[in-house]
């Protein structure tokens, strides 16, 4: 599966999140050159990122930063480290 | 297209880039350099799934605010950037993680290793493998659970706090607090790889250690959530 995220740093949370079969690979790319040329003309520049991952949940594992808050991080991190 | 791009061309966006000057253009000439990864990308992501049963999350491709930010962060050209494309993959601990660097060395023999667990930056720790496939570098990050989640803190401090936290700058409070407990984790992921020999009994002087290590964890965790607090309210 294919991601397509804009993600706003300052307020660090997603503002849109598509998502592509594997086979549309092409269709995703084009996508996100047309977020990111739309954003310049706006002169708005949020991070715009593609990101391949077998589902959402094995996605919001490895990149948690752009699903949950600061408190949510701290308290993942709080909670391990000790088995 | 992608493969007509010189590194002169290339070069030469990198500086428009580092000065903050985004033309449609340039937009779209970022776009054909970073798929002229595409290919290297997709065959070391496909190796180590079929190879090795892991499953990476991929980014083909480094973001736009990403590039420029290294540019303007560094003394580097668009074409020396070695993480144009990348994977990352979480295991559970060092010793797996030791399993999969070596995993990785035998499937990529050219492979570079930068191993940030000896030489952290500005806390970040794990372990990068750089690949070389036609000429294009792949990124193949590996990461403990322990080294990911205080990655995870580190970049979402920078992204809502303050963006050059993860460079070492910002508040020295938050500074402070995430290179003590990075250091903390390096300290307890030696400690259990120390306490997982085999056929050995755990000293007494490492059960005391590592209640030692919890009791800072703990008190880290707790000044933590304080900072947090104290920022959310700052905010309103």
């Amino acid at each position: 599966m294919i991601f397509l995220i804009e993600y706003n740093r300052d307020e660090g949370r997603i503002v849109t999140l598509k998502q592509y079969p594997d086979d549309q690979r092409q269709a995703a790319e084009h996508a996100r050159l047309e977020m990111e040329l739309d954003l310049n003309r706006k002169r708005v520049f949020p991070e715009v990122v593609l990101l391949e991952a077998t589902s959402e949940e094995a996605l919001r594992r490895t990149h948690r930063r752009y699903f949950e808050d600061l408190k949510e991080i701290v308290k993942s991190s709080s909670g391990s480290g000790f088995r | 297209m992608t493969s007509r791009i010189s590194k002169t061309q290339i070069d030469r966006l990198g500086a428009r880039l580092r000065k903050g000057q985004v033309s449609e253009s340039d937009l779209r000439l970022l776009e054909d350099y970073r798929r002229a990864f595409g290919e290297a990308y997709r065959s070391v992501v496909l190796t180590i799934r079929r190879q090795h049963g892991l499953e990476p999350t991929g980014r083909p491709s480094k973001s736009t605010s990403s590039v420029i930010e290294k540019l303007q962060r560094e003394t580097i050209r668009l074409s020396q950037i070695q993480d144009i494309a990348g994977c990352r993959v979480v295991v559970t601990d060092v010793a797996e993680q030791e399993r999969v660097v070596a995993s990785l060395r035998a499937l990529f023999p050219g492979a570079s290793i930068v191993d940030r667990r000896k030489t952290p930056t500005y806390g970040y720790r794990a372990v990068h493998v750089i690949v070389e496939v036609n000429e294009r570098l792949v990124e193949v990050q590996i990461r403990t659970t322990l080294q990911h989640l205080w990655a995870e803190l580190s970049e979402k401090f920078s992204d809502v706090v303050d963006p050059t936290i993860k460079y070492g700058g910002g508040e020295s409070e938050v500074r402070n607090l995430l290179l003590g407990r990075s250091e903390l984790v390096s300290r307890l992921e030696k400690l259990e790889q120390e306490m997982l020999t085999p056929g050995r009994a755990v000293p007494e002087e490492l059960k005391k250690e590592l209640e030692g290590l919890k009791v800072d964890m703990t008190k880290s965790s707790a000044d933590l959530k304080s900072i947090v607090g104290r920022l959310g309210r700052s905010r309103g």
